[in-house]
């Protein structure tokens, strides 16, 4: 028997001691706040104590970068920071990888370069990487590090960040990449507070929603609705009446590959919040923003899955559309929360004023309406794909077992693409006879970014595919832990002489994340498509047409 | 038109007219007495030569060359148009002169082999979907001896809760024999069920002599045969996918030796 577990069970920061809090409360930010509106289930202190934490940086140490995903926010309580604004870093300073596509010669080159043990690595390398320790001393914490602040002041368009800054609340927030990188000028101490004390923050208290919610109406929402099609042709007034009534909205876990995981391991299906209920009136057009949701009719006993959304779609429309033209009619369908879904509500007088009867109500092309004619059977791959979350793939290595002949043509070009080690297991799930294999898929919601202490996890600028700077990598398997797919694997690397790389201190194996990376750098794409005999092999795109052979809509 | 059936559709297409342009220009040659052997000889080496080429690209993966898909359509329809052409070159199904012969006779076999192949894996990855189960071929003894654990330690538990020990005979007697190793491999490989008619079989054999206690294990048992019954599939079908380049291969081989003597003894002898 053990007590049940409670959200604070895990502190952010377990050295967090009562002067610390007590020195924060007493900061503006803190001081200003009615600690009675906090419930008393979720003090003020009590998420000063658990989910923030007090982080010190050296001058020069990169707090966040551009491109990088977070789920926390940072409010400067002493120093100066900086951040670049134009143009951007380069990036092998923030701890990227520089691919360079080797050239046909090049990449015949590793016939005979490859070397008879895996994973080898030229070790010399690892010597100029400006990596250094945090202040906890866990390799958690480990820091890329400006080295030269001043040719960096010089050739880049910087601005100040003085205490009582916050930053990093948006893509906290929202689950969107970092759009800035910001370094520490000085000696700096920064509240560094987790998406969950965010929320609770911005959710009992009116001055720190303002501050959050002002800033995402200037600097996201416009642009947002301005993309949509909905609100296409609105003046700038009109759309800032729009994003002024705008509500945001966020459902279920940020950290949903935490709960996936144990439900995966279990065999049994994860907790889906309910967003939009079906015979519920819409009180709203609901756009999806990050995350996936799931939409779903009742069926017998239960709930039969039509279609999922993503980033950029919407729901709703056709009900609100209906209600405008004097027809009662609720939501036909229901919404519910697959892992984790950021949104936005734009309250139905809004769209009566300004899409409906301004624009004309146009029929704007809904993906709801070619569903209702499909069959259950038609309908299983993809009730098993938002099932197991593949719907998160971009890239997702699918094989059609009626014709993968089992002989690794894949595994071992994958393997000799790698230096003699491949970045995938050809094995997972299956359903019918197509296999999701186990290989990174290049997430929409790449949860393996998030916590990686030097950004060596990043998305290639120039193909967008999830990949790992083995010079930043610090083995600390943050990633590998975070995949909810077990994509990444932690290797033990050897120098040029094959012997095991190890700590000089502790003597323990020097480790390295390991995945696909699309064959990045090698020219004609992956390897492993282009090795299969059979077309059994193929990277899909859950959302496009041809997952499934089609089956999949 | 699906992409895979016009990439056969046009390679195919382009093959017929090869051989077609062949075939008339063997008719014509010889309507005009002369040997058309060096024109169709040469053009048979170099197809030959080209599907042996399949081989070189599995190993260069890391270079762009065109995609393994191609060259195994160009592999399937070249082969099989290879024994068309062989057939225009030598003017018979089976050659004279005992070094001719030899060179036929491995050709067939080469050809034979890759047929084999060719539609073993078509047939064999449907079949083991079929089995709802899902295994890497280098993970089957492991599976094998999990599940063999498995069964023994049902007969041990069997024996000391119900004191009787007619399971664990019947499993020392038969069933230890199926845990060993993979069985019916043959007839596995041949699509057949023996497997599990064995076992059903085992089941009544050995079923009238338990009580209920008994017969919870022998149940128990029965799912994990049922499932090494599902591995020997994946065992026979998988093997038989990987074994047959193991013939294949060095048929081939031996062919192109054999080839470029031919080659050399013509161009030194009969030209």
């Amino acid at each position: 028997m053990i007590a049940r577990p409670q959200r604070w069970d895990a502190p952010f920061g377990p050295e967090m001691a009562d002067a610390d809090v007590e020195r924060l409360m007493a900061l503006p930010e803190f001081a200003s706040i009615d600690a009675d509106s906090f419930p008393k289930h979720t003090p003020l202190d009590g998420i000063l104590r658990n989910d923030t934490r007090i982080v010190r940086y050296k001058s020069g140490d990169i707090i966040v970068r551009e491109g990088d995903y977070g789920n926390s926010a940072f409010l400067v309580v002493s120093g100066n920071l900086r951040v670049v604004i134009a143009p951007a870093l380069p990036r092998n300073l923030i701890g990227r990888q520089l691919s360079k596509k080797k050239n046909f010669f090049q990449a015949l080159g590793q016939l005979w370069s490859n070397r008879t043990m895996p994973e080898v690595r030229d070790t010399s390398r690892y010597g100029g990487q400006s990596v250094r320790e945090g202040g906890s001393q866990t390799q958690t914490d480990a820091r890329i590090f400006l080295q030269d602040i001043p040719a960096v002041l010089d050739q880049h368009n910087t601005a100040q960040l003085g205490p009582s800054t916050l930053f990093g609340e948006l893509a906290a927030l929202g689950r969107v990449p970092r759009t800035a990188t910001i370094f520490a000028e000085e000696e700096s101490e920064l509240l560094e507070i987790r998406w969950q004390g965010l929320r609770e923050l911005r959710k009992y208290d009116p001055t720190w929603r303002k501050t959050i919610d002002d800033r995402y109406r200037e600097n996201a929402l416009k642009v947002h609705l301005k993309s949509s099609p909905y609100f296409e042709g609105l003046s700038e007034d009109e759309l800032d009446e729009v994003a002024n009534a705008t509500l945001f909205e966020s459902h279920g876990s940020f950290e949903w590959h935490v709960s996936y995981k144990r439900m995966r391991d279990q065999g049994k299906a994860d907790k889906e919040p309910v967003i939009g209920r079906q015979g519920d009136y819409p009180d709203g057009l609901l756009m999806i923003r990050a995350g996936f949701a799931r939409v779903s009719v009742k069926m017998g006993n239960g709930e039969r899955t039509l279609t999922y959304l993503g980033a950029g779609d919407t729901f709703g429309y056709d009900e609100l559309w209906a209600s405008h033209l004097g027809q009662d009619i609720s939501l036909q369908t229901s919404l519910k929360a697959v892992g984790y879904v950021d949104l936005l509500r734009v309250p139905a007088p809004i769209l009566e004023k300004y899409v409906f009867n301004k624009v004309g109500g146009r029929q704007v092309a809904s993906p709801l309406h070619h569903l209702a004619s499909r069959t259950v059977a038609q309908d299983a791959p993809l009730e098993w794909a938002v099932e197991q979350r593949f719907i998160n793939g971009t890239m997702a290595m699918l094989i059609d077992l009626n014709r993968c002949v089992r002989c690794d043509d894949c595994v071992r070009a994958c393997a000799s693409t790698h230096g003699g080690n491949p970045r995938f297991i050809r094995h997972g799930r299956t359903f019918d006879h197509w296999m999701v294999a186990n290989a990174c898929m290049h997430c929409a919601d790449p949860v393996c970014m998030i916590g990686c202490p030097t950004g060596a996890v990043h998305r290639s600028l120039e193909t967008g595919a999830v990949v790992i700077n083995d010079d930043t990598c610090i083995g600390c398997g943050t990633c590998a832990n975070s995949c909810p797919y077990n994509n990444i694997r932690l290797v033990d690397i050897r120098d040029t002489e094959g012997k095991m790389v190890r700590d000089p201190d502790s003597q323990k194996p020097i480790m390295k994340a390991t995945k696909c990376d699309l064959c990045e750098t090698n020219p004609g794409g992956p390897a492993c498509v282009r090795a299969c005999p059979h077309d059994a092999l193929k990277r899909v795109d859950f959302r496009g047409d041809e997952t499934f052979g089609g089956a999949i809509t | 038109m699906n992409p895979i059936a016009m990439r056969y559709t046009l390679i195919w297409g382009a093959a017929i007219a090869g051989l077609a342009i062949l075939g008339v220009y063997t008719y014509l040659a010889d309507l005009a007495l002369q040997r058309a052997e060096f024109v169709t000889g040469y053009t048979l080496f170099a197809v030959l030569l080209v599907l042996a080429l399949f081989n070189a690209r599995k190993k260069l993966a890391m270079v762009p060359l065109v995609r393994s898909a191609y060259w195994l359509a160009i592999h399937v329809v070249g082969g099989i148009s290879a024994v068309v052409l062989f057939f225009i070159h030598t003017g018979s199904v089976w050659p004279g002169g005992g070094y001719e012969q030899a060179l036929a006779l491995v050709f067939y076999l080469v050809s034979l082999s890759g047929i084999f192949g060719y539609v073993v894996q078509r047939i064999h990855p449907k079949r083991l979907v079929q089995t709802d189960l899902e295994i890497i071929f280098e993970r089957i003894p492991a599976e094998l001896a999990e599940l063999r654990e498995k069964a023994e330690a049902e007969i041990r538990a069997c024996t000391e809760e119900t004191g009787s020990d007619t399971l664990a005979r019947h499993y020392m007697e038969t069933l230890t024999w199926y845990f060993r190793r993979p069985r019916f491999f043959v007839n596995n490989a041949l699509g057949g069920d023996a497997g599990n008619h064995w076992l059903r079989n085992q089941y009544r054999t050995v079923d009238r002599y338990l009580n209920d206690a008994e017969r919870a294990y022998l149940d128990r048992v029965d799912e994990l045969a049922r499932t090494k019954a599902k591995i020997d599939v994946h065992y026979a079908c998988q093997s038989t996918m990987k074994n047959w380049l193991l013939l294949h291969l060095p048929l081939a081989a031996a062919l192109l030796g054999l080839m470029f003597w031919h080659v050399i003894v013509v161009n030194v002898y009969a030209l």
